[in-house]
């Protein structure tokens, strides 16, 4: 078993898990405690626009995740600050106008699209060496962030009127919320795909709030979790020669279920 | 004569077209123990949100000892009616009172230091709460959860507190202990209370208005019958619930 490791893709397949796992854990927090799942999902069907603008122009297909992710965040966040716009029919247009906005360049890009199911659906055992590198900078930048602005971020996430009357930039706060948001998104569609994106961004998370009250310890927690489940699912996806991406949202799943389980089972006893 | 500290001149905050206060008028001085008592759907919430720059005024002015809510709202300590945040969020009472704090850290990259954990653990104590430190702000009845938001107001040290309906949540004993509490606060600090409920108006009140979109003020703490009808737009029944030292006139019979 130990002899994969000796292979370069398979190394590359680890690193990237173990960089997805740090930027999920401690972005998945902020995602489930303020209650941000639905607008992460929109995110990250927003990208999907994205791969495929890039397909069309020929460019890298993650540099229009990018472009659309981080556009889509900052957006749905404005229109709700400024329009007062419910959020979640905000997030439904914005998951079906990217989901669209994919489809038609696609379809209009000559020729067949290589790895478009990969984007989908993940495959983090094909994740080339440059985009590791990418990884490291962004999981760099989502840790440096954070902690610079630890205190403002937990409270203007946790009571933003308060934050506002204790002078905090509460909309720019969160607006870089929004954006790690989307960055972090970017970093797990090589991983998991765009469609199964949210589950990895918020089970650990889901999970390490049972257990916890801190939000540093959630935010540890959450990435060892992280770990866990992409090692174990690139090890089972591997072993067995089945999809990786959803080898670990199920392992994940299975892990917040049994977890569920548990805490109810002692709060009955 | 002490020295103004919130004044409110002419205020006119409309929404969506229709007028929530107009021309209201509202002078606070130092050391006043200010109520104003009116119906739901009044205003109260709406002068207290303008008070501290939530909301920007369609007309008039709002000076704080001089300056604008914006410049002066470190000088401001708030507890809000609807608690705008999740209950579920995973922060201990002294995490979240530490957030009063905010405001008077300057920059980017906030840290608490020595000043502010002492100013947290006073607020704390002032509230009878100091055991609920470490305590997840998940587990908290609704009093303890009450006396920690007082408590994240007076950690910023404010010299003026604005009260938004504090006994909304807390049964009737927690409510005397909670007065008490506000009597021995007015002599550190200016308070500014709202709520809709006539009955809860203390003894230490010094001075009573009425708000129902226009502000009846009276400049003393005794509410007459006139202030009220014009406030709710029908006779009120002044019953005081066993509260001594009421300060209501007698009540007149009308048809």
């Amino acid at each position: 078993m130990l002899s994969v490791l000796g292979y370069e893709f398979f190394r590359n397949a680890l690193i990237a898990g173990l960089l997805a796992s740090i930027a999920c854990g401690v972005i998945g927090t902020y995602v489930v405690v303020k209650r941000m799942v639905a607008i992460s999902g929109g995110i990250s069907h927003a990208a999907f626009g994205g791969i495929g603008l890039g397909y069309y122009l020929g460019i890298d297909p993650i540099a229009g995740a990018v472009l659309f992710t981080v556009g889509a965040a900052l957006g749905m966040g404005m229109l709700q600050f400024r329009a007062r716009q419910q959020i979640d029919t905000l997030i439904g247009a914005v998951w079906a106008a990217g989901m669209a906005i994919g489809v038609l360049f696609v379809s209009i890009t000559p020729g067949f699209a290589p790895d478009l199911f990969s984007y989908l659906f993940g495959n983090i055992l094909l994740v080339p060496a440059g985009d590791i590198r990418l990884m490291a900078l962004l999981a760099a930048v989502i840790l440096l962030v954070v902690a610079v602005l630890y205190q403002e971020l937990l409270a203007a996430t946790f009571d933003e009127e308060y934050a506002a009357i204790m002078n905090l930039p509460v909309e720019r706060l969160v607006l870089l919320l929004l954006a790690l948001i989307a960055l972090t998104v970017v970093m797990l569609i090589r991983v998991v795909g765009i469609i199964l994106v949210i589950a990895l961004l918020t089970l650990p998370a889901a999970i390490s709030r049972q257990y916890t009250s801190r939000l540093k310890a959630m935010m540890l927690i959450s990435v060892f979790l992280g770990i866990a489940f992409t090692m174990g699912g690139i090890w089972l996806s591997y072993l067995l020669d089945i999809p990786s991406g959803a080898t670990i949202i199920l392992i994940g799943s299975a892990a917040y279920a049994a977890s569920l389980v548990h805490t109810h089972m002692g709060r009955i006893r | 004569m002490k020295a103004p500290v919130i004044e409110v001149k002419d205020l006119v905050v409309r929404y969506n077209g229709q007028p929530i206060l107009e021309g209201v008028n509202l002078t606070v001085y130092e050391g006043d123990f200010y109520a104003i008592i009116g119906p739901n759907g009044g205003g109260k919430t709406t002068l207290l949100r303008a008070i501290l720059g939530l909301i920007r005024p369609d007309q008039g002015e709002i000076r704080i000892k001089g300056g604008s809510p914006l410049e002066m709202r470190d000088l401001l300590g708030y507890v809000p009616q609807y608690r705008t945040f999740d209950f579920r969020f995973p922060i201990t009472v002294m995490e979240m009172v530490l957030t009063g704090r905010l405001g008077k850290i300057r920059g980017i990259a906030r840290r608490y230091g020595r000043q502010d954990y002492r100013a947290a653990e006073e607020a704390l104590a002032t509230m009878g709460i100091s055991a609920l430190a470490g305590r997840e702000v998940d587990g908290l009845s609704g009093g303890e959860l009450q006396r920690a938001i007082i408590a994240r107001a007076l950690a910023g040290e404010p010299e003026i507190l604005l009260l938004d309906e504090p006994t909304v949540y807390v049964d009737v004993p927690t409510e005397t202990q909670f007065y008490e509490i506000l009597d021995r606060l007015r002599r550190r600090m200016t308070i500014l209370l709202v709520t809709h409920d006539i009955g809860v108006i203390a003894a230490c009140v010094n001075k009573v208005a009425c708000l129902n979109r226009r502000l009846y003020t009276h400049d003393s703490n005794e509410i007459t019958e006139d202030m009220l009808q014009a406030a709710y737009h029908c006779p009120v029944d002044l019953i005081a619930h066993g509260v001594p030292h009421r300060v209501f006139r007698e009540h007149e019979d009308r048809d």
